[in-house]
């Protein structure tokens, strides 16, 4: 099992302050602050990969990875709910496979919600949110075939996905599909990043769902993760000169240094 | 003091199991029942709470201070139980996620949809899974257990080794595209992957071999080019990666067990 370290109080410290940072500008955003956040374009591509599913007459795929229930499938769910609301409001065709059951009933939820919000749950099709497989290979073929059957003209790929992100988007490249996906697994970027039109990098993927409704308290808490990773670079800044002083055997700061480096050292 | 409970969720061994199973369902149902009846304006306090308390639990579990002889606190042991209630609600899941399948394949077969015979093999051998692997773990059968050696071994490792397979050949595809030279970016990639890629392989580094393989000019050879790239480049920029992921998940996690999030099912009337 894991737990803290021996060394829990700079650690609980640290994180705590980063909650407690981030929680102060979720209450600020919502008693009105304006708050700026860059343009991200990946985000900005969703509603042109959308309009061209309209213009061509080919569905959208939405794939929430492979992952189990989590907040990355919340995360890719949410950005889903928007995309969903989008295609009921231009009577797009969607489609989305899913590989985890729990994923599937809330996925299933999500979207009929999109399309009542936007005053069209007609155009609902329980059919259009489908449970393919638990395996990952098995569900990778599904999808890869569903992509080459419909001939997709859009396909958004956000969650965990692993070694079968390739297989979808190098799938979706050879039905011409544009191609929007964003992943928290680092070793699945690069794939990604070849294939697809546009790659949502990083925490950008946990930036994407205030991006997209912008809603007071996420874009608070985006800003309060900005904070944190700010506090994150002086840490490390600090920590570089710390260990430099420390190695030189500057009088004085040098045993401040080791001081330091020791705070943060795991043994 | 909550020692009864870790003794619950212990498994049980057959004789006493069905027992247990009914106990469970009869629980799910009056759970749900209550679940229904409960008052509209109660049902978000009390999600609320539940949210609240199980991340209190995981927080305090993993920070609070262990016994170094054990590696364990006061709530280390609740952790299985407290894991398998979320393997029980993936349990109930499956059951609905196998009835998309049946409704969207049973209707292709029924309405003879084009590529019906498809489904009518997938289902066909969810069931012959299904049938088989239950006598294979509790049936004595061995003709039974030969061909589900034959269904599992046989065929299905094989064709998800298959499509791991194809991987090789889309890689090819997807960095041809990526390295192809269009721009400044492309041109550092395909740079880049090749050196890479030639300290990767015995010929990248004969290339160099004749450099010494001391002093300032032994980080010329490419095995020690392609290490600097990996160890401090690439390395440097997927940590930068990861900090930001950490520092989102933390900022996510937040919302959801503070119950401020917004957006999608978040603000939906329950």
């Amino acid at each position: 099992m894991q737990h803290a370290f021996e060394k829990i109080w700079p650690v609980l410290i640290v994180e705590v302050l980063t909650a407690v940072i981030i929680i102060w500008r979720i209450i600020s955003a919502q008693r009105g602050k304006e708050l700026f956040i860059r343009r991200i374009p990946g985000l900005n591509a969703i509603d042109e990969a959308i309009g061209r599913a309209t213009e061509m007459g080919r569905p959208v795929l939405m794939v929430p990875g492979i992952g189990g229930f989590s907040i990355i499938a919340l995360q890719a769910l949410s950005i889903f709910s928007y995309i969903a609301r989008s295609t009921a409001k231009f009577g797009n065709r969607i489609l989305m496979p899913v590989a985890d059951p729990t994923v599937y009933t809330v996925a299933e939820e999500v979207i009929r919600d999109a399309y009542q919000a936007e005053g069209h749950p007609e155009r609902f099709d329980p059919d259009s949110i489908r449970f393919l497989s638990d395996r990952q290979f098995a569900f990778a073929s599904g999808v890869a075939g569903l992509i080459q059957r419909e001939k997709i003209a859009s396909s958004f790929m956000f969650g965990e996905f692993f070694a079968e992100s390739l297989i979808f988007a190098e799938t979706g490249n050879m039905v011409g599909a544009i191609q929007v996906a964003g992943t928290v697994q680092t070793t699945q970027i690069p794939f990604f990043i070849a294939a697809c039109d546009y790659t949502i990098i990083g925490d950008e993927y946990y930036a994407a769902s205030a991006y997209i409704s912008r809603n007071p308290t996420m874009l608070g808490s985006l800003v309060g993760q900005d904070f944190g990773k700010l506090l994150i670079t002086i840490l490390f800044v600090v920590g570089t000169g710390a260990a430099t002083v420390a190695a030189l055997n500057v009088p004085t700061l040098g045993e401040a240094g080791k001081w330091f480096v020791d705070l943060f050292t795991i043994h | 003091m909550l020692e009864p409970i870790v003794r619950f969720f212990a498994p049980k061994p057959l004789s006493v199991l069905p027992y247990y199973v009914a106990g469970a369902v009869l629980f799910s149902i009056l759970v749900v029942i209550l679940l229904i009846n409960l008052p509209s304006r109660a049902r978000k306090p009390l999600i609320a709470i539940v949210t609240f308390l199980a991340g209190l639990f995981y927080a305090a579990e993993f920070f609070w201070p262990i016994d170094k002889a054990t590696n364990k606190n006061f709530l280390t042991d609740y952790l299985v139980p407290a894991s398998k209630l979320g393997s029980l609600l993936g349990g109930m899941t499956l059951t609905l996620g196998i009835l998309s399948l049946l409704r969207v394949h049973g209707r292709n077969i029924v309405r003879l949809r084009s590529g019906w015979y498809n489904s009518l093999a997938l289902l066909t051998a969810m069931v012959a899974m299904v049938i088989f692997g239950l006598i294979d773990n509790y049936g004595t059968n061995a003709t039974a257990k030969k061909v589900f050696n034959v269904l599992f071994e046989g065929m299905l490792i094989n064709m998800d080794a298959t499509m791991f397979s194809l991987i090789a050949f889309y890689i090819v595809s997807a960095s041809y595209r990526a390295f192809r030279i269009r721009s400044i970016e492309a041109t550092i990639l395909m740079i880049t992957a090749f050196l890479v890629m030639l300290g990767q392989v015995p010929i990248g580094n004969a290339l160099t071999d004749w450099l010494p393989k001391d002093g300032w000019i032994a980080s010329l050879r490419v095995e020690n080019i392609k290490q600097w790239i990996l160890s401090q480049v690439n390395a440097a920029a997927l940590r930068a990666i990861a900090f930001g992921l950490g520092v989102g998940g933390l900022a996510i996690s937040l919302r959801i067990w503070l119950s401020l999030e917004r957006g999608a099912y978040f603000e939906k009337e329950i």
